[in-house]
C-alpha cells in the first residue's frame, strides 16, 4: 500500500516538474516554452497570428467605417453582427424569432469549408514548391485551366459501362496531374534554358492556355464540343457535370459527419497529398536539392547538383499540383465548368500565392492556411445573406492579412526585441562560443 | 600645438552585437599622408566612414581646422572638402564615366543635365594628374584599375581637398601600385592631405608620413614611420609577436596527381581568353601555388579545373583519368575538393543548418541516405564529428543556421568539409580571405597537414605572404598563362612581383612525367 | 483597316503608360507587382469621382474638363495605394513580391466591396442615361474637320482625329515628356542610380528612400492613370474590380522591354496590334477594297488570340541573354549594412 502511495506521489512530482521546466529554467538549461518560443518556426507562427489578428480588426475597422458614412442605412448593430459572422460566421444557424443571429453546429457550412478548401490547398502547394525552389509560379491558373480540360475530357470519355467508374476516376485525376505538370515544365524550360524570368512565361502560358481550353470546347468547332450540356439551364455554356458519366469522388464518410454539405473524400486526398510533398521536401534527396538551388544556385551548382534538372522537375511538380486541384475540384461532380475562359483566368489558381505566402511556403502549413482562408470566404457568405456587407469583406481581410505578412520580417524583430534602434546597445552575443576576434559586450542600455 | 586639419576625438561607433569604434581618436595634419593601419575587422573602414559622414558616432567630435564640425553625411563631408574613394567601387555599372563622376554634383540647367561642362572639367582633372580614363565607356567594361581612376576623379571632381582611400590597393598591379603612389606624392605636394587605410606593411613604409593602428575596435597609438619598423608595426597590429613563418616537415613528393595541359578558358568579360593554353602538374606531397594579381584568370582556371565553366580546348586529368568535361559531381567522386574562393556565393547555403552544409558534397551517399530518404541520423552524427574534431564553432551547434556563424567559423566548416572527404587533390582559393590572424594560421596549419599526409594541394593566393610561406612550388599568372615557376626558398618578393605584373616571363616547357 | 488601328492605339496608349509605370519603380529599385490592383484602383476612383460628379449635375460635369478631372483624381487615388507599397517596402524593407501581391488582392477586394455597396450591381458605370462615349469620345467633328463620312486627311485623319480621345495624346504626351526626364535629367539620373547600386548613390549623398519614395509614387499615379483610361477608353468608363490582366500584361511588356522607354513602346505595340487582330480580323479590309481577307483565310479566332503571347515567348527565347534588370531591384535598401 505504501509503495503504491510512493509511486503515486512520485508521479505527481514529475508532473509537477515537467510544468516547472516549462517556464522555470533549470539546472541552467531554460524554461521549455521559452525554447520553443525562440525557435524561428514559432516566431513565424506567431508574427502570421498577428498579421491574421489585426487583418480581422481592420476588416472589422472598414464595416465601421462604412457604417458611419452610411448616413444610419447601416446600423451598428449590422456592424457588430457583420464583425462576429466574420469570426464565427462559419458556425451561424441563422436568425432566430427575435433577429438575433444564433450559432451553432452548422454542418453545411463547415462541410462547404472543407470542400473550397481541398482545391486551394493544391494551388497553395504548387505555389508553396515553386517558391522553394526560388521561382514565382504565377501560372498556376493556366496549369489549373488544363488540369481542368483533360480531367474532363478523360471522365466524360471514357464510357463506364466498360470500364468501372473508380478507375476512371483514378484515370482522369492522373491525367490532370500529368497535363497540370505538363504545362508547368515550358516555364521552366525557359527559365533553365533560355534564363527567360518565369513570371512573364508564367502570364504567357496563362492565357495560351485559357485560349486553348476555350478552343477545345468551343461550341461551334471545338474538338470537344460533345462534352457540352445543353439542357436548358446550360445552354452549351457548360460542360457536362462528371456524374453524367457517373465518375465521382467518393465521399468517404464526410457527408454523414456533415449533411448538407458538398464535402467530399477530397478534403482527405487533398491533406494526403501535402503531407507526401512536406516528406519530400524535407526527407528526400530531391527535396534537399530543391531547397539548395532556391536558397543558392551557385553553391548548388557547386555542390554537383544539376540546376535545370531541379527547375525543370520543381515547376512539374507545381504544374501537376495546379493539375490536381482542378482535377479534384470537377471529380467531385456538383461542379460546372464555364469552357469560354479566353478572358478570364480562374481565381482558384491565384489564389494559391496568398495561401502559399501565409504559410511561409510549408507544406503543412498550406493545409491549415487553405483552410482558412476557405473559412473566411464561407464567413463572407454569412456576412452577405445576414447583413447589409458582402461577402468582399472577407477577400479584403485576406489581402490585408498577406500585407501584413509581408513584413513578418519586422515583426519577428519586434518579438526579438531588436526592433528599436535604442536596444542595440543593450546586447550580449547569444554565440558564446564564437571564435571571432568581435569583443563580447554586455552594457546597460544608456539613454541617448 | 600642431595644426591638424582634421581632428577625431573619442569617436565611439556601435552596430547590433560589435563595439566597431571605441574610443578613438586619429589627428590628420595638412598635406601628410597618414596611414590606418589594422587587420580584418579592426575599425579602421568603420571610422573612415564615419568621418565621411555615412555614418553617425554615439559619441565623440569632429574638427576641422580647429573647428567644430557635425558631418550628417557624405554632402556635409563633401562641402568641407572631404572625398572618399570606398574598397568596394561604388560605381553604377550601366552609366559612363561621366555619369558616375558627376552623380550627385550635377551641373543643371532647369533640372536638365549639362554634360559639356562637366565633360570638359574631367578632362583637364585627367590630364593634370596623369589619370587615364575613357570618359564615355561604360564602368562595366572598363578595368579594374580604370574604376579606382574614376573614383580619384570623383573626389577631384569636387574639389576635395582631404581624400581618403580604403584599402586602394587590393586589386592593382605592382605596377598600378607605383603609379597611386606616385599620385598620392602629387596629392601631397599639392597640400591635399591624405588618410589611407591598410594592412599591407609595406606600402605604409613606402609611402606614408604616420601611422595610426588600429585594433578591435580601440586606438593604439600613433607613430612617425621614420622612427618604425615592420615588425614594430605588425606587433602593434596583432597585439603579439607574428611569426610569418609556417612550420613544414620536408617535402616528400610522390606520383602526378593533377595534370593540366594546354588548357584553354574562354573569358566571359572580353573576346581574349582567360586562360590561354597553360601547363602545369601536381604531384601527392606537395602544396603548388599559383600566384598572381586578383583578374589575371585564377577564377577562370579554378572553375574550370573544378567543373564550374567549360574548357575551351586542352585536358585536365585527375589520377590519370581524363576529367576535362567531366560534371562538377564526378570530379568531387574521383578525388577532388574544393575550397571556393567566395563562401557565401559557393561554398555554403547560408539559410541552411551547420549539418545540411556539412554533407553537401556527400548527401547522396549511401552512408546518408537510402531510397532517397535522408538518413537525418548519420547526417547529425557525421556533423557533430567533424564540429569536434575541426573545432568548429556555432551558436546552437550542428543545427545552427550558417548565416548567423562568423566568417572564421564558416570557412572552417568548408574545409572540415572538404578536406575530410579525403581528396586526392584539394584545390584552395583564397581560403584565407577576409580572416583574422588566428583562424589564418589555423587554416595553413590545415592545408600543411593534408600536404604531409600525401596529398596534393593547388592553393590559388593573392597575398604574397601566404604565397611565400606555405607553398613548396610557386607558379606565377599573368593574363591567363604561367610566367614562371619557383622555389619559395630561392626567390625574393621583389621577383615574384615583376613576373607578376608581366614585367618578365621565362619560357615554358611542358612538365614531364 | 482605319477601325484596327483607331482600336490598336486605345489598346496600346494604357499598356505603354502601365508598363512605364513598372519602369519608374523598378528603376529606383522596387519590384512592384501590383501594377494590376494599381490600375484596378484608378479606374475606379475615376470612375466614382465622375459618377459623382455627374450625378450632383456639378459645374464642369460634361465633356473633356470632366474626363481631365477624372485622369488627375485617378492618379491622385495610384499615388495614394502606391503608399502601402512603398512603406511596406521601403520603411519595412518587406519582401517587395510579397506586398506587391497583397496589393493586387486588396483592390478588386475592396472595389468590389465598395461597388455593391453602392449600386447592389457588380458594376460601376457614370451614368446609366448615356453612353460614356457621348461625354468623352471625340469626332472629326470636334476638330473642325466636318461630319462627312470621308475624313479630309484620308485614313490618317480618321484614326488621329476620330473617334479617339485626349487621354490618348495626353498618355503620349506624358510618356515621352518622363521617359526624357527618366535619361536627361538630374532626377532621373539619381532615380537609376538608386535601382543599380544604391550603395554608390548614398556614398554620393543621394537620398535613396526619398528617390525610391518618388519612384513608387510616380509608378502608383502612372498606373492609377492607366486603369482609367483603360476602363473609359475599352470598357465604356465602367469599374469592374477587374482590368482582365491588363497590370500582368503591361509587366511582361516591361520585361520585354527590357525596362527601356523605347523598346516597350515598340512591345506595347506589337502587343496591342497583335490583340486588335485577334478581335477585329473579320472585319479588317486592308486596303479598302471590300474583301475582308482575313476573315476568308479560315484560320481560327483562337489562334489569332494566342499569337501575341506565343510570338512574345518566341521573341524572349532569342533575346533573354540581353536581358537586364535593374541591378538592386527587390533588395531593401539598409543604411547600416556593412
Amino acid at each position: 500500500m505504501a509503495k503504491t502511495l510512493d509511486k503515486v506521489k512520485s508521479f505527481f512530482k514529475s508532473i509537477g516538474r515537467w510544468f516547472k521546466s516549462l517556464v522555470c529554467t533549470i539546472d541552467g538549461r531554460e524554461a521549455k516554452l521559452l525554447t520553443i518560443y525562440h525557435k524561428p518556426a514559432t516566431k513565424s507562427i506567431i508574427s502570421s497570428l498577428i498579421s491574421i489578428f489585426v487583418g480581422i480588426l481592420l476588416g472589422g475597422l472598414i464595416l465601421l467605417i462604412i457604417s458611419i458614412t452610411s448616413g444610419g442605412k447601416i446600423s451598428l448593430k449590422a456592424v457588430w453582427e457583420g464583425f462576429r459572422l466574420i469570426f464565427i460566421g462559419v458556425f451561424n444557424t441563422g436568425r432566430d424569432t427575435n433577429g438575433n443571429i444564433t450559432f451553432g453546429f452548422n454542418s453545411t457550412n463547415i462541410g462547404n469549408v472543407l470542400f473550397r478548401a481541398t482545391p486551394l490547398i493544391l494551388t497553395g502547394l504548387s505555389v508553396a514548391v515553386a517558391f522553394k525552389t526560388g521561382l514565382f509560379n504565377i501560372g498556376a491558373p493556366g496549369q489549373y485551366l488544363m488540369g481542368t480540360a483533360v480531367t474532363f475530357i478523360v471522365a466524360l470519355s471514357i464510357p463506364t459501362t466498360i470500364v468501372p467508374a473508380w478507375i476512371v476516376w483514378i484515370l482522369s485525376f492522373v491525367a490532370g496531374f500529368l497535363a497540370g505538370a505538363l504545362w508547368g515544365v515550358i516555364p521552366g524550360v525557359f527559365k533553365a534554358f533560355l534564363n527567360v524570368h518565369e513570371v512573364i512565361t508564367c502570364i504567357m502560358t496563362n492565357w495560351i492556355a485559357a485560349n486553348i481550353v476555350t478552343s477545345l470546347f468551343d461550341n461551334n468547332k471545338g474538338i470537344f464540343k460533345h462534352l457540352l450540356d445543353p439542357s436548358p439551364t446550360k445552354n452549351l455554356a457548360y460542360l457536362y457535370k462528371t456524374t453524367e458519366n457517373g465518375v465521382v469522388t467518393s465521399k468517404m464518410g464526410l457527408d454523414v459527419l456533415f449533411p448538407g454539405s458538398q464535402v467530399n473524400g477530397g478534403i482527405i486526398i487533398a491533406i494526403v497529398i501535402a503531407i507526401i510533398v512536406y516528406i519530400i521536401l524535407n526527407k528526400t534527396t530531391f527535396g534537399y536539392e530543391l531547397k539548395a538551388c532556391g536558397s543558392n544556385r551557385h553553391a548548388a551548382k557547386y555542390a554537383g547538383i544539376n540546376e535545370k534538372r531541379s527547375i525543370i522537375l520543381s515547376m512539374a511538380i507545381a504544374g501537376g499540383l495546379a493539375g490536381m486541384s482542378a482535377a479534384l475540384y470537377y471529380l467531385s461532380g456538383n461542379t460546372e465548368f464555364y469552357w469560354s475562359t479566353y478572358q478570364s483566368l480562374p481565381a482558384n489558381g491565384f489564389n494559391g500565392i496568398p495561401i502559399a505566402l501565409l504559410a511561409y511556403n510549408n507544406p503543412v502549413g498550406v493545409i491549415f492556411s487553405g483552410i482558412f482562408m476557405s473559412y473566411l470566404n464561407v464567413a463572407g457568405l454569412q456576412l452577405k445573406n445576414l447583413t447589409p456587407f458582402n461577402e468582399y469583406i472577407t477577400d479584403i481581410i485576406i489581402a490585408s492579412i498577406v500585407y501584413l505578412s509581408a513584413f513578418s520580417l519586422a515583426f519577428k524583430e519586434i518579438l526579438n526585441g531588436n526592433f528599436f534602434k535604442r536596444k542595440k546597445n543593450k546586447l550580449f552575443l547569444e554565440n558564446s562560443q564564437e571564435n571571432s576576434t568581435k569583443p563580447k559586450i554586455i552594457k546597460e542600455e544608456e539613454s541617448k | 600645438m600642431e595644426n591638424y586639419v582634421i581632428e577625431m576625438r573619442n569617436i565611439t561607433k556601435i552596430f547590433p552585437g560589435v563595439v566597431a569604434n571605441d574610443d578613438i581618436t586619429l589627428e590628420l595634419k595638412q598635406g601628410e599622408i597618414h596611414a590606418l593601419l589594422g587587420e580584418n575587422g579592426a575599425g579602421k573602414s568603420t571610422l573612415m566612414s564615419v568621418l565621411f559622414g555615412l555614418y553617425q558616432p554615439e559619441s565623440g567630435e569632429i574638427y576641422k581646422n580647429g573647428e567644430k564640425v557635425t558631418i550628417k553625411g557624405p554632402n556635409d563631408a563633401n562641402r568641407l572638402g572631404i572625398g572618399m574613394v570606398h574598397q568596394h567601387y561604388k560605381l553604377v555599372d550601366i552609366f559612363s564615366v561621366l555619369d558616375n563622376i558627376i552623380l550627385g554634383a550635377e551641373t543643371t540647367k532647369h533640372g536638365f543635365l549639362r554634360k559639356k561642362e562637366a565633360r570638359e572639367k574631367v578632362i583637364a582633372l585627367s590630364e593634370k594628374y596623369k589619370l587615364h580614363v575613357d570618359v564615355d565607356a561604360l564602368i562595366e567594361d572598363i578595368t579594374v584599375g580604370m574604376q579606382q581612376r574614376v573614383e580619384i576623379l570623383k573626389m577631384l571632381y569636387r574639389d576635395n581637398e582631404i581624400l581618403i582611400f580604403d584599402e586602394p590597393t587590393a586589386v592593382l598591379t605592382p605596377q598600378e601600385i607605383e603609379e597611386l603612389m606616385e599620385t598620392m606624392r602629387g596629392f601631397k605636394e599639392e597640400g591635399k592631405s591624405i588618410l589611407f587605410i591598410t594592412h599591407k606593411l609595406n606600402e605604409i613604409m613606402a609611402v606614408a608620413d604616420r601611422c595610426t593602428v588600429l585594433r578591435k575596435g580601440k586606438g593604439i597609438g600613433t607613430v612617425n614611420i621614420k622612427d618604425t619598423s615592420i615588425e614594430e608595426l605588425s606587433e602593434m597590429m596583432v597585439g603579439r609577436k607574428v611569426s610569418f613563418v609556417v612550420e613544414k616537415q620536408p617535402e616528400k613528393i610522390g606520383r602526378t596527381i593533377l595534370r593540366v595541359e594546354d588548357l584553354t578558358v574562354a573569358s566571359k568579360k572580353h573576346k581574349n581568353n582567360a586562360i590561354k593554353n597553360i601547363s602545369f602538374d601536381v604531384k601527392s606531397g606537395e602544396i603548388v601555388c599559383l600566384a598572381g594579381i586578383e583578374g589575371n584568370g585564377q577564377t577562370e582556371f579554378v572553375q574550370a579545373l573544378t567543373g564550374l565553366e567549360k574548357v575551351a580546348s586542352g585536358k585536365i586529368e585527375l589520377n590519370n583519368q581524363d576529367i576535362t568535361h567531366a560534371s562538377i559531381r564526378k570530379r568531387s567522386k574521383l578525388g577532388m575538393s574544393h575550397i571556393p574562393e567566395d563562401r557565401h556565393k559557393y561554398g555554403l547555403i547560408l539559410d541552411f543548418r551547420l549539418e545540411q552544409n556539412l554533407v553537401l558534397q556527400r548527401y547522396w551517399e549511401p552512408k546518408f541516405q537510402k531510397h532517397g530518404f535522408i538518413d537525418n541520423q548519420s547526417v547529425r552524427e557525421y556533423a557533430e564529428e567533424l564540429i569536434e574534431k575541426y573545432d568548429v564553432r556555432s551558436g546552437e551547434g550542428a543545427v545552427t543556421i550558417v548565416r548567423s556563424m562568423s566568417g572564421g567559423n564558416q570557412q572552417k566548416a568548408i574545409i572540415a568539409r572538404e578536406i575530410d572527404r579525403n581528396p586526392d587533390l584539394l584545390v584552395a582559393f583564397q581560403p584565407t580571405r577576409g580572416l583574422d590572424v588566428g583562424a589564418i594560421e589555423y587554416i595553413h596549419k590545415q592545408l600543411v597537414g593534408q600536404r604531409d599526409e600525401g596529398k596534393a594541394v593547388l592553393l590559388i593566393s593573392l597575398e604574397l605572404d601566404e604565397v611565400m610561406n606555405v607553398s613548396d612550388r610557386i607558379l606565377v599568372m599573368y593574363e591567363g598563362e604561367i610566367v614562371g615557376e619557383f622555389d619559395p626558398k630561392e626567390v625574393t618578393t621583389q621577383e615574384l612581383g615583376l613576373y607578376m605584373a608581366g614585367a618578365k616571363r621565362d619560357r615554358r616547357e611542358k612538365p614531364n612525367g | 483597316m482605319t477601325y484596327l488601328l483607331q482600336q490598336t492605339i486605345l489598346y496600346t496608349v494604357p499598356l505603354m503608360i502601365v508598363a512605364l509605370a513598372g519602369v519608374f519603380s523598378e528603376r529606383s529599385g522596387i519590384i512592384n507587382i501590383a501594377l494590376e490592383g494599381l490600375m484596378v484602383i484608378g479606374a475606379f476612383i475615376g470612375v466614382y469621382f465622375v459618377r459623382r460628379i455627374i450625378l450632383l449635375n456639378a459645374p464642369l460635369s460634361f465633356g473633356q474638363p470632366l474626363l481631365l478631372l477624372g485622369m488627375l483624381i485617378s492618379i491622385i487615388g495610384g499615388c495614394l495605394f502606391s503608399l502601402l507599397l512603398g512603406f511596406a517596402a521601403i520603411k519595412l524593407k518587406a519582401n517587395q513580391t510579397i506586398a506587391g501581391s497583397a496589393l493586387n488582392l486588396l483592390a478588386p477586394a475592396l472595389v468590389l466591396f465598395l461597388i455593391l455597396l453602392i449600386t447592389s450591381q457588380s458594376v460601376l458605370n457614370i451614368d446609366s442615361r448615356y453612353s460614356s462615349n457621348d461625354y468623352f469620345m471625340l469626332n472629326q467633328e470636334d476638330f473642325g474637320l466636318g461630319t462627312k463620312l470621308e475624313n479630309p486627311l484620308g485614313v490618317i485623319g480618321n484614326v488621329l482625329f476620330n473617334k479617339t480621345y485626349i487621354t490618348t495624346w495626353i498618355c503620349l504626351a506624358l510618356y515621352i515628356g518622363l521617359s526624357i526626364i527618366l535619361y536627361k535629367t538630374k532626377f532621373g539620373l539619381r532615380l537609376r542610380s538608386c535601382g543599380e547600386n544604391p550603395q554608390a548613390a548614398d556614398s554620393l549623398g543621394i537620398n535613396v528612400y526619398k528617390m525610391r519614395y518618388a519612384g513608387v509614387l510616380i509608378s502608383g499615379g502612372l498606373a492609377g492613370l492607366g486603369g482609367f483610361v483603360y476602363s473609359v477608353t475599352t470598357v465604356a468608363a465602367s469599374s469592374n474590380g477587374d482590368v482582365a490582366g491588363f497590370g500582368f500584361l503591361a509587366l511582361a511588356v516591361m520585361i520585354f522591354g527590357n525596362w527601356k522607354p523605347k523598346n516597350i513602346a515598340a512591345a506595347a505595340l506589337l502587343f496591342g496590334l497583335l490583340k486588335c487582330i485577334a478581335v477585329g480580323y473579320p472585319y479588317i479590309d486592308i486596303n479598302n477594297d471590300g474583301i475582308y481577307f482575313l476573315n476568308t483565310i479560315g484560320i481560327s479566332q483562337h489562334i489569332y488570340r494566342i499569337l501575341p503571347y506565343m510570338i512574345t515567348l518566341v521573341v524572349l527565347a532569342f533575346t533573354s541573354k540581353k536581358s537586364r534588370a535593374p541591378k538592386a531591384e527587390g533588395i531593401p535598401y539598409d543604411k547600416g549594412e556593412r
